[in-house]
């Protein structure tokens, strides 16, 4: 079986047209599934079958009903694939797990990763070009794709192999399975109406700020005053709590728009960190040592306003950059819980029967 | 992605696999009470309206053996070398076992269709 056969296939007879079938096949077959054992059965089976043939035909099979035999078989790639062992990277029994561990990974940690972290990393050190920016984190999110995916396939595989030579089963308890949880969103008026009341106090006040000081610094409004910097974005927090105000209302208006609430509320937060983005890439690029508040011209040459002044610019910056962590976790739950709102809007109502029946 | 949609052929196939896959086995088995090789076996069950493919027998056959419920053995026949089987006498008793299985579940079957219609 192991001879070199001639190339022409003129002169080819069943024998060697099987023993080139058969080779083909043990090419593919695994060398320690019992290999000779497997291919010499099959080359019995493929010589009966052509005797079958001849002696219902009544005359030698010729190339093309040879071929029609071997063609019925399949191709060898795919017999050896049928006589092999059967191989899997990850069993049914694991593969739960690795899909759950995959969509953790690849979905809710490395896609906000990328987007709070890497992103506005890049926008920085690419000195705020958007495009540049989109571009390398969607370089990096790819490469880190393929390298997670790839480590968490390895190490399932790795366990899907272990746990099956040490004999190791899933222990659980039933008794200790969560509670049902009651999935039904129900809007909550008062939880709408406290939302709006708020924003309405949260608005009213940012606009008095410019006029009354003192109602963000307090009796420091004396000798501080705000920074050129907070001036800049004056006006888009104003908008924003604009944006929060409406969002407040159309909620409490149309409770039915179930959706409205997760996706404005999403949206809210992304809008307001990209607006912390915006200013704290100000801050990293502003000359003053003081880009919050500054003292008043009144107090600018006593030594112990200085220190003073450093301590609320610092306490600010720390507040920003808490603001900007805080946001990051929110808009990341924000989108989870969207996600699942989606998800269930759009899958078939799936009750367990006992459920149902209450 | 679905591998099909209610009521499509590809299902109604997949369906007919799973039913036939325990089958095999018990129609092997019985096959096997009288020592046949590969392709007489494979002869044998297309005959009966069971035909298997090489590629699924063989593998079986190696699994039936390995479990002990078969037994082999090269043996040369018509200027060929060929491979026997039959079955062990572990086997024989599994194949009992599977007999009576199949025939609760025949008749739990055979129960439950004729509630269904009445």
């Amino acid at each position: 079986m192991t001879k070199t056969s001639s190339p022409d296939s003129s002169t080819m007879n069943s024998t060697e047209l099987i023993d080139r079938y058969l080779q083909a096949v043990r090419f593919w077959v695994p060398k320690s599934h019992r290999q000779d054992d497997l291919i010499a059965e099959l080359g019995e089976d493929l010589h009966s079958q052509i005797e079958d043939k001849e002696a219902e035909l009544g005359h030698p099979l010729e190339k093309p009903e040879l071929a029609a035999i071997l063609t019925r078989c399949g191709s060898p790639m795919m017999v050896a694939g049928r006589l092999g062992p059967q191989r899997y990277l990850i069993g049914p029994g694991l593969f739960p797990i690795y899909q759950f561990v995959l969509k953790m990974v690849l979905l809710w940690i490395q896609v906000p990763v990328f987007v709070f972290i890497v992103g506005p990393v890049n926008l920085a050190n690419d000195g705020g070009s958007w495009a540049s920016a989109v571009l390398e984190t969607f370089g990096d999110w790819w490469s880190a794709l393929f390298i997670a995916a790839g480590i968490i396939t390895l190490v399932f595989a790795i366990i899907e192999r272990t746990s099956a030579k040490l004999g190791t089963e899933c222990k659980w308890d039933p008794l200790k399975l969560p509670p049902v949880r009651k999935d039904e969103r129900k809007p909550s008026l008062l939880k709408a109406v406290c939302e709006l009341g708020f924003n309405v106090f949260g608005l009213v006040w940012l606009l008095l700020v410019p006029k009354y000081p003192f109602l963000i610094l307090g009796p420091a409004a004396a000798f501080l005053k705000a920074a050129p910097i907070l001036h800049t974005f004056y006006l888009p927090f104003v908008l924003l709590s604009v944006v929060a105000l409406v969002r407040s209302g159309i909620t409490l208006a149309r409770p039915q728009w179930t959706w409205f609430p997760l996706l404005s509320q999403l949206l809210q937060s992304v809008l307001m960190l990209i607006l912390l983005n915006y200013m704290i890439h100000a801050i990293t690029r502003s000359p003053s040592a003081y880009p919050f508040v500054v003292s008043q011209y009144a107090v600018r040459d006593s030594p112990k306003y200085f220190k003073l002044v450093a301590i609320v610019n610092v306490s600010i910056l720390i507040s920003v950059a808490g603001a900007w962590l805080g946001l990051c976790i929110a808009a990341i739950v924000q989108l989870w819980e969207f996600l699942r709102y989606l998800r269930k809007r759009t899958s078939p109502p799936q009750r367990i029967a006992s459920l149902g029946a209450q | 992605m679905a591998n099909g949609t209610a009521g499509s052929p590809e299902i109604l196939e997949n369906l007919k696999m799973e039913l036939r896959r325990g089958c095999l086995i018990v129609a092997v088995l019985a096959q096997l009470r009288t020592e046949q090789y590969g392709y007489t076996l494979r002869k044998a069950l297309a005959d009966d309206g069971l035909a298997i493919d090489e590629g699924t027998l063989y593998p079986l056959l190696r699994r039936l053996e390995t479990q002990g419920l078969l037994v082999s053995q090269w043996r040369e026949e018509d200027k060929r070398n060929k491979r026997f089987y039959r079955l062990s006498p572990a086997g024989d008793l599994i194949l009992k076992q599977l007999l009576e299985e199949w025939e609760s579940i025949n008749a739990s079957l055979n129960k439950i269709l004729q509630e269904a219609s009445l």
